[in-house]
């Protein structure tokens, strides 16, 4: 097959199956309904780990959670969710809410919109540093 | 000698193809809101990894090429071109691939460059696609010495490792239940792939087949989807992101990251590039068979049965 052909195959399909899954609905993210979503969010990803307690978001997207091993996060990735531990967290503050930058390749920076009254409860209890 | 033997670049020629299915998976879940799962992010994730996979393809390919037609100058052996022989050479190539996959969840330096398909949490078409843009650099194409010197010419076997990988996109899907008994008996299914990419404790490991499922059943690596057992898609400790880059490279960065670690002995550091993914110097990470292991005091009542025998 001819490169050029090829290439147009790839970036049309790319677009029009991109464009379809949004037109269907299938962009809208995951939302936590209550902190037991949360939490199970979280064990999904760190089975052994016992929670103490769960803070949600205003808008479900995200729950800060306090574990025997530390602070921990559990958010929304698209329809799906993820959790990691924070240590060696960062936390900036965003025009939104709060930025968390992990030394982790796989989840360097999680965005959790926050109104001003909650920022700085996130911050203090994710014990991460300015 | 055949040394002018050319087949075609049936991958290239598929892409139409798994297009056109794509969007009819698509539209299917979407108007009959059954038979599996699509989110934008993820989808254009998986198809760019795709895109990837076939550029770096093209860029790199000219490696392996090379090695495989250094290999056929040297084998006295010729099978020439009989429609047997390439039959002989799928079904060949195709426990090649058993073991390659294999390698590719049990050594950290291979799982570098698969990883990435295990890490959507979707299930469907397009998942089929998230493919590596790192395969060269796994070294695996060794493990296609032995056919090319056995007399299987290197464009042979790379005509059948592309219909291999074009029988495999259709069995990434939520939206086939079950096959005839038979069909399942023998051939690589929805059902059995699905539990490939499972990240339940039960599923972790098993099914490596590429085509016929026979090789799993064979070498005991086989488990089978179970009612009672929905499968969980994705990792272990899955990603937090969906930019592409981050997605093919991270795990060769965190093999770098602890290979480079300081106060380690050497030991060490070839087992955090080749042990199973998961190994740590100090314990505090768990590989698969520690994952089961953990599961299984937590739900003892599953010792022995599939997938934790």
């Amino acid at each position: 097959m001819p490169l050029g052909i090829l290439i147009a195959l790839v970036v049309g399909g790319i677009a029009g199956i991109a464009l379809l899954t949004h037109v269907f609905g299938f962009s809208a993210a995951r939302r936590f309904a209550d902190a037991d979503e949360a939490r199970a969010a979280f064990l999904r990803e760190f089975p052994e780990t016992r929670i103490d307690r769960v803070t949600l978001s205003a808008d479900g997207a995200a729950a800060l959670l306090e574990t025997e091993d530390g602070p921990a996060l559990a958010w929304a990735m698209g329809a799906d969710t993820s959790a990691r531990l924070l240590s060696e967290v960062r936390v900036e503050e965003t025009p939104r809410g709060l930025r968390f930058r992990l030394p982790d390749m796989t989840a360097p920076c999680i965005d959790i919109a926050l109104a001003p009254e909650d920022r700085a409860a996130w911050h203090s209890a994710s014990g991460g540093a300015r | 000698m055949t040394p002018d033997l050319s087949y075609p670049d049936v991958v290239q020629m598929a892409v139409p193809i798994f297009i056109a299915l794509i969007l009819a998976e698509l539209l299917w879940i979407a108007l009959s809101r059954r038979g599996g799962r699509y989110e934008t992010r993820d989808a254009v994730t998986s198809l760019v990894m795709g895109a990837g996979n076939v550029a770096s393809g093209i860029a790199l390919g000219f490696l392996a090429w090379g090695f495989f037609m250094l290999l056929w100058q040297i084998t006295p052996l010729d099978l020439g071109s009989a429609w047997w022989v390439v039959a002989l050479c799928f079904v060949l190539d195709d426990l090649r691939y058993y073991w390659v996959h294999r390698f590719g969840h049990r050594i950290r330096w291979v799982w570098a460059s698969h990883v990435n398909h295990h890490s959507s949490q979707h299930y469907n078409l397009t998942t089929a696609l998230r493919q590596t843009w790192t395969g060269t650099f796994t070294f695996m194409m060794v493990v296609r010495a032995p056919l090319i010197l056995l007399g299987f010419h290197p464009a042979m076997m790379l005509f059948c490792g592309g219909l291999n990988l074009i029988y495999q996109f259709w069995i990434h899907t939520e939206a086939i239940g079950r096959l005839p008994r038979w069909v399942e008996a023998v051939m690589n299914t929805p059902s059995h792939h699905r539990v490939h990419h499972g990240r339940n404790p039960r599923y972790l490991d098993a099914n490596y087949a590429g085509v016929f499922i026979v090789w799993d059943r064979l070498f005991g690596t086989f488990v089978a989807e179970r009612d009672d057992e929905r499968v969980d898609y994705g990792l272990v400790r899955n990603l937090g992101t969906f930019n592409p880059l981050r997605v093919a490279f991270h795990e060769w960065a965190a093999i770098f990251r602890d290979v480079t670690r300081p106060g380690l002995s050497w030991r060490a550091r070839l087992a955090y590039a080749f042990a199973p993914p998961g190994w740590s110097h100090d314990g505090s990470r768990d590989t698969s068979a520690a994952i089961k292991e953990k599961h299984l005091a937590r739900h003892p009542e599953d010792r022995g049965t599939p997938g934790f025998s």
